[in-house]
């Protein structure tokens, strides 16, 4: 992640190189390798997102005539009860779309600290990574078969004499959020934890054993070797986990569709019926310029974190 | 689109159509090419596939492209689907109002002239009538076409009946809240009824609307008459009695976990006294479990006064960019007057077919749940207490108005009264966008 | 290693733990799958009679054939272009641009956090205007544009770090600049490509929102497209539902268990440089 000097050690030359009418045509040919990508990129997403902007001005049911309104559905979003409690709902499964696989990753690779080599090795790196591999509708029909009411959480929980904790989790307004978090935690579980092992077997182990002749108990060694030493892998996890959380769509559409209530519903969510079903493209766009930013907002800390090595 | 259509009524279609309604002399047709019928239908529900089925062996030449879709998800995808350029041909359409107002269904007044739906009683379409701009229903140009009528009430399940005493349907509200109370002693489920996706609780707290009030008032909410309301002194008596019912544990403790086909099978599994729901399910239980079950009209609140219950068309519409409007317009008429069709029609849909008032209703088998429906049809035409659904007032209020309220309500977390106040200001909200 | 021996085994007991979580939901979803179509069978039972006859059932109702072609063009369609287009604007970024022009660089890394549902609205009109709405093309094309901001960084990560003499050394003007980016630097990139198709069949292949939004018909669709549909239609059956959900998700697992290395070092890396 060595950004910026090579490539500003290639201008340097460049200009040597190529002086006058040179770099001219030079400079012609580079366009003509990001042209491609770029023109994709323009229409698709940079088009798109300037749409976007000047939809969440309007109030427009998508098929009659639009009227200008300002900044009114920001305010909307900003003020209305059910939309800020719907954001809430995002950044309550942050806790756990990233808490638990990134604390658990944790456990398992300070745990390991080493090469998983072997049979058990690929097994394990087969299995925690089959989540990422399949669709994650496919995770939120498999859950939702877990959770139902005949599903095998309630089976386990009756099996074990807690019978009186089964219920529809899916359907309660106290679990579903939860369960539904539980749901991304599964997903991005096997991610972070090989994430985190690869990560630990590049810390020096020297620094380990200085730890250990300085008399460091196994806590202060997570706390001074284990956890600086990860800071980057750390910091992709968070990033990615909460991107996803924040942003989830696929795995709430199949397990509650928002309900009960709106206790599940989350941004990406909204602002599919928004703007599809309920025909406020306006309030939907604004929505989904508010979700992009907070994405933006959250994540910058996070990059602050990981960069920051020493 | 309007005009091609009345050039073809003008100069005749080219081939010479058998028209069992009669009267028109030359109306649209399928003709002889081949077609293909661009449907979207309603999952779970095999009525209009079959009668598909049927039409195409009666005319070969054309055929159907089915999607089938949850009824919350043909809700939310309807207007967007319609407004794309292949729009279905023919459509399960959940409301009418919105889609009307953006011009996304095609009018039907010129087949109903070329069809002779003059013949069928008005009742049974008004429903189907939109003015212009999308309000109010109820008046207005035809926009859709019922492939049957069907009405909803209570099933019950005899064998557990017969375990709690309750010997005989109960006759008003306060015998229904005994049988309901002696299940709950008896250990018996005393309700069977889906929260999950869309809001079930819907169904009983309509009929109980129905036993408290007159269905006039319900109507002209659900139409959209100006001024109208739900927030009325009759409905909050009506959703507190709700409210009692779910306080005394009558409903599932997971209903919010219940999706409407699991609480189908728990039903017929045994699972419960009684469930609300309509006669499009009286051909699955004969299907299903013959003579298991039998179903009455919502009582009111004192016996032998006026039954109301909800009693609507199972709609469908043609969009107004359907590429076969005539052949689509061919088959609803099809539906309500070919013998074959409404034989189907009862033996599957277990509905009340529609079609000419003179047109007798296909002979069911006695005993039967289908049979206790449609006799309990005609007790409520007697009694004229015939509503449109409350989730159809304007297309969203069941997905953000009655759904998530309802699921509240049954968690605890919503009063009657507030059940009522909030869904009329997301009424309000829509109507004034 | 060797000082940490009780700690090695209570790591593989932490591991054997999270991997049963892992597996057990796919395993909920085997019993159920082989239930009696249209039971409500129980989370975790074998049934007394399996129903194998089930998968064949879910195959034909799922139209699985079609499913797989129909992914499978969507693949094509996507992943080559999108690998070509950002392989060569890496290039371009990395190489033959810098200082002035690093602002096309910041541009394309700035999508990098864009969630999808950002632009779905708009994109739904764009698609429609262009008359593609309800075809393999909807996904296709939006796809490749929502791919670059990432793709590009990925790509021109790899040649940051390729020797800057070993451009040098081939110098010259557009034509044999052209060739050398042929000859020289895509197989000498063939590692990040080939993880960079990796990453893209998967995303494709699992893509959800913009299938859904912008494709009705579930034949035109991706995979995970289909079985959003499929569950739609057939969410009332439990077993059915279960074997049709466990076909859908059979070619991908199946791909990578044969290709697990490949699958697992791109998975890593990808997250590490997204």
């Amino acid at each position: 992640m060595n950004h910026g000097t090579p490539s500003g050690d290639t201008r340097l030359r460049m200009s040597r190189l190529f002086p006058g009418g040179k770099s001219q045509k030079a400079r012609a040919t580079a366009v003509l390798f990001v042209l491609p990508a770029f023109t994709a990129y323009a229409v698709f997403v940079l088009a798109p997102l300037v749409m976007s902007l000047y939809y969440s001005t309007l109030r427009w049911d998508g098929i009659g005539k639009a009227r200008f309104t300002g900044l009114a559905n920001y305010v909307t979003v900003l003020t209305d009860p059910d939309l800020l409690s719907i954001i809430g709902n995002a950044f309550e499964l942050v806790l756990y779309f990233t808490v638990i696989p990134v604390l658990l990753g944790l456990a398992v690779a300070s745990a390991i600290r080493g090469h998983m080599a072997g049979t058990f090795g690929t097994l394990t790196r087969t299995i925690l990574f089959l989540p990422q591999v399949i669709p994650l509708v496919a995770a939120g029909i498999a859950w939702s078969w877990m959770f139902a009411s005949t599903g095998l959480v309630n089976q386990a929980l009756t099996a074990v004499g807690l019978a009186d904790w089964a219920r529809g989790w899916l359907g309660d307004f106290d679990f579903a959020l939860p369960a539904v978090g539980i749901i991304g935690a599964w997903v991005l579980l096997g991610l972070c934890t090989m994430l985190l092992v690869t990560g630990i077997t590049k810390i020096d182990p020297s620094l380990y054993e200085a730890a250990r002749l300085d008399g460091a108990r196994p806590w202060h060694e997570f706390r001074y070797v284990t956890l600086p030493g990860l800071r980057q892998e750390i910091g992709v996890c968070i990033t990615v986990t909460v991107i996803s959380a924040l942003a989830s769509f696929d795995i709430v559409y199949i397990a509650t569709g928002g309900g009960p209530g709106i206790t599940t519903m989350v941004p990406g969510l909204e602002i599919y019926r928004l703007a599809f079903a309920h025909r406020q493209v306006g309030l939907a766009s604004a929505l989904a310029i508010v979700l992009m930013v907070l994405v933006l907002i959250a994540i910058t800390p996070v990059q602050w974190y990981a960069r920051e090595k020493k | 689109m309007r005009a091609r259509l009345s050039i073809r009524l003008l100069f005749g279609v080219a081939l010479p159509v058998t028209l069992l309604s009669g009267g028109a002399l030359a109306a649209p047709s399928c003709g002889a090419d081949p077609v293909v019928l661009n449907a979207y239908f309603e999952t779970g529900f095999p009525l209009p596939t079959k009668l598909a089925e049927e039409f195409t062996r009666q005319f070969p030449n054309v055929t159907f492209d089915i999607k089938e879709d949850q009824f919350a998800n043909l809700l939310e995808n309807s207007p967007r689907t319609l407004s794309e350029d292949d729009a279905p041909d023919l459509i399960r359409l959940p409301t009418m109002s919105d889609l009307v107002a953006n011009d996304l269904l095609a009018n039907l007044d010129p087949y109903f002239t070329a069809f002779g739906w003059d013949k069928f009683p008005p009742s049974q379409l008004v429903q189907l009538r939109v003015e212009q701009g999308g309000r109010p229903r109820g008046s207005g140009s035809l926009y859709a076409m019922g492939i049957n009528y069907s009405m909803t009430g209570v099933f019950y399940n005899k064998e557990l009946a017969a375990k709690v005493g309750m010997a005989e349907p109960p006759k008003s509200l306060t015998e229904l809240d005994a049988a309901l109370a002696k299940a709950k002693e008896a250990g018996v489920q005393p309700i069977m009824q889906w929260n999950k996706a869309t809001g079930g609780l819907a169904f009983p707290l309509q009929n109980l609307m129905g036993a408290y009030g007159a269905p006039e008032p319900i109507n002209d909410w659900i139409f959209q008459k100006d001024g109208a309301s739900i927030d009325t002194p009759d409905n909050l008596k009506a959703a507190q009695h709700l409210e009692g019912w779910i306080k005394a544990g009558y409903f599932p403790k997971d209903a919010n976990a219940i999706e409407y086909f699991q609480m189908m099978s728990r039903f017929i599994g045994g699972e419960g006294l009684f469930m609300f729901n309509g006669d499009w399910e009286s051909g699955n239980l004969d299907k299903q479990a013959a003579g298991k079950f039998g179903f009455f009209l919502m009582p009111s609140v004192e016996a032998g006064s006026r039954h109301a219950a909800m009693s609507a068309p199972l709609t469908f519409g043609i969009a107004a960019k359907a590429a076969h409007a005539d052949c689509a317009a061919f088959f609803l008429n099809w539906v309500a007057t070919n013998p074959d069709a409404r034989k189907i029609n009862v033996e599957v849909g277990g509905s009340n077919p529609g079609g000419p008032a003179d047109m007798p209703i296909p002979a069911v088998t006695p005993g039967s749940v289908t049979e206790a429906t449609l006799a309990a049809g005609q007790v409520l035409a007697k009694d004229n207490g015939a509503m449109d659904f409350i989730a159809n007032a304007t297309g969203a209020i069941f997905a953000a108005g009655w759904t998530p309220e309802l699921q509240k309500m049954i968690g605890g977390q919503q009063t009657a009264d507030g059940l009522l106040k909030a869904v009329q200001k997301e009424y309000e909200t829509e109507l004034s966008r | 290693m060797t000082a940490a021996k009780p700690k090695a085994w209570l790591a593989r007991l932490l591991l054997a733990l999270l991997m049963t979580v892992t597996l057990l939901p796919f395993l909920s979803m085997f019993t159920a799958a082989l239930a009696p179509s249209g039971s409500y069978p129980n989370g975790l039972s074998w049934p007394d009679d399996p129903q194998w006859n089930n998968f064949v059932k879910a195959f034909e109702a799922a139209n699985m054939g079609q499913l797989l072609l129909s992914s499978t063009l969507i693949v094509l369609g996507v992943v080559p272009i999108s690998v070509l287009a950002a392989t060569m604007a890496g290039y371009g970024l990395a190489k033959l641009t810098g200082g002035r022009n690093k602002w096309i660089y910041l541009v394309f890394v700035a999508g990098l956090t864009l969630p999808f549902e950002a632009v779905i609205t708009p994109l739904y009109y764009e698609v429609r205007a262009f008359g593609l709405l309800n075809t393999r093309f909807a996904i296709i094309l939006p796809l490749i544009g929502l791919y670059m901001p990432f793709s590009v960084y990925w790509m021109r990560a790899h040649f940051l770090n390729v020797p800057n003499d070993l451009t040098e050394a081939a110098q010259l003007d557009g034509a044999t600049r052209w060739k050398e980016f042929w000859l020289v630097q895509v197989p000498l990139a063939r590692p990040a490509i080939m993880s960079l198709t990796i990453l893209l069949f998967l995303w494709t292949w699992n893509q959800f929102l913009l299938p859904v939004v912008l494709v009705r018909d579930p034949s035109l669709r991706t995979m995970a497209g289909a079985l959003g549909a499929f569950q739609g239609q057939w969410g009332t059956d439990v077993p059915l539902l279960c074997a049709g959900s466990l076909l859908i998700l059979a070619p991908t697992v199946l791909l990578f268990l044969v290709f697990q290395r490949h699958f697992v070092a791109a998975l890593l890396q990808g997250s590490v440089k997204g």
